[in-house]
């Protein structure tokens, strides 16, 4: 499995190792794709389409993160066809849900909105859906407010990949699809849930946080997924 | 989005044909759907209650939230208790051009169903049981069109009369 593979990402030639994915050597080589729904440490389930890339050869665009290299690759991570889809993608995740920034815990240190200041989404095309979702406040630590989740699933995998718990999954379908704890369970009375927090780190947006924070003022540390995932791979 | 909260196990005799059909998959990859199929069979309502599914993650150690996803994800599975007679109309293309959002909200009315209440559910069911109406993206029947289904029979080419007339004859079966 040490194999190595040459491919060409934006025109720079890059040794890699085979099975590793565009998105990981790209990563690895200061080469910027954006993602959502990736984290390091966890599998890649290519949720969110912001990774997709450009390879040559190939008519459609493919998602780096679930992509592996293969020897003489050319991928292409901007283009202006990439601009565009990536900007689509970031207006329908604004449009699906309430996510409102003035008013978010999480403002300025979100990542989708990060993600639409990099993209310049200054303005969403498509209406808004404006659903009505509760906000499950019932544990004791932590809060979870569905309007602000654009379903990355990465809580889900940090808990069932990471802590082993697997307490959170996506109940529903299509525009229905929502975050479940246990069988609809409030977050609270979740018996499998050992309050480790990892998901509240692992979420990107301002969906789950800590309680006792202000607006602006949930800051999260999303390091602790990937750090303690390669730790385990070096023991 | 809240369920009451499952508390109690399913009945003894209900666990040990839960055990049964557990059993009979032995492990097998994707014996969820296959265990979930079967037992919302068994039911006499036809659905999958909390307590089934928590006793159906307590045996098979598969998470309880992985169970509620599966279920919840197919039209199939059935989480509230189904009525005796089905009307499943179709919400497609071909059947929405020839009128079935009518049909279906003139049934609703029939059931004595208000036609705001479950606008985003796939299925509604009368107080008394007797009746679910369910909404379905397409019977592949498009010919057909409007395509309503009572209780596993297709009709094509459904009037607004000739349905009413059809659920009033199931009505007045059940209620010899």
């Amino acid at each position: 499995m040490t194999e190595k593979v040459k491919v060409r990402i934006d025109g720079e030639v890059i040794s890699a190792t085979a099975g590793q994915t565009i998105l990981e050597v790209a990563r690895a080589n200061n080469k910027y794709i954006p993602a959502l729904c990736y984290m390091e440490g966890l599998t890649s389930v290519g949720a969110c389409r912001l990774c997709m890339v450009e390879v040559s050869g190939v008519a459609k665009l493919v998602p780096a993160c679930t992509t592996p290299v293969q020897e003489g690759q050319a991928v292409a991570t901007t283009s202006p066809q990439l601009d565009s889809y990536r900007k689509i993608a970031l207006e329908l995740l604004f449009a699906e849900r309430n996510h409102v920034c003035a008013v978010c815990v999480s403002s300025g240190h979100c990542e989708l909105q990060t993600l639409a200041q990099e993209h310049g989404v200054t303005h969403v095309r498509y209406p808004y859906s404006c659903p009505r979702l509760p906000v499950d406040t019932t544990h004791p630590r932590y809060v979870l407010d569905h309007n602000r989740c654009v379903l990355c699933g990465r809580c889900v995998r940090t808990c069932a990949e990471i802590e082993g718990a697997h307490v959170w999954d996506v109940a529903g379908r299509g525009i229905t699809s929502h975050l479940v704890s246990e069988l609809q369970r409030p977050w609270g009375e979740a018996t499998s849930c050992t309050s480790c927090g990892k998901c509240v780190q692992a979420c990107p947006t301002g969906a789950m946080a800590e309680k006792g924070w202000g607006v602006e003022e949930m800051t999260k540390h999303r390091t602790v997924v990937s750090r303690l995932t390669s730790m385990r791979e070096g023991s | 989005m809240t369920n009451a909260l499952a508390t109690a196990l399913p009945r003894v005799d209900d666990q040990d044909l839960i055990d049964r059909i557990i059993g009979e998959q032995d492990g097998r990859p994707g014996a969820l759907l296959s265990i979930l199929e079967k037992l919302q069979d068994a039911n006499r309502h036809k659905y999958l209650p909390m307590e089934t599914l928590e006793y159906v993650a307590l045996r098979t150690g598969i998470p309880q939230s992985r169970v509620y996803a599966v279920a919840s994800f197919y039209a199939l599975f059935n989480l509230e208790p189904q009525g005796t007679h089905t009307v499943a109309i179709c919400r497609g293309t071909a059947c929405h051009t020839r009128g079935s959002r009518d049909l279906l909200e003139r049934v609703k009315l029939q059931l004595g169903l208000s036609a705001s209440e479950g606008a985003d559910k796939t299925s509604l069911t009368t107080p008394d049981r007797r009746f679910t109406i369910r909404t379905v993206a397409c019977f592949g029947q498009c010919a057909l069109a409007p395509v309503a289904e009572l209780d596993h029979a297709i009709r094509g080419h459904v009037s607004e009369q000739a349905l009413i007339r059809e659920v009033e004859q199931l009505r007045k079966d059940a209620g010899r």
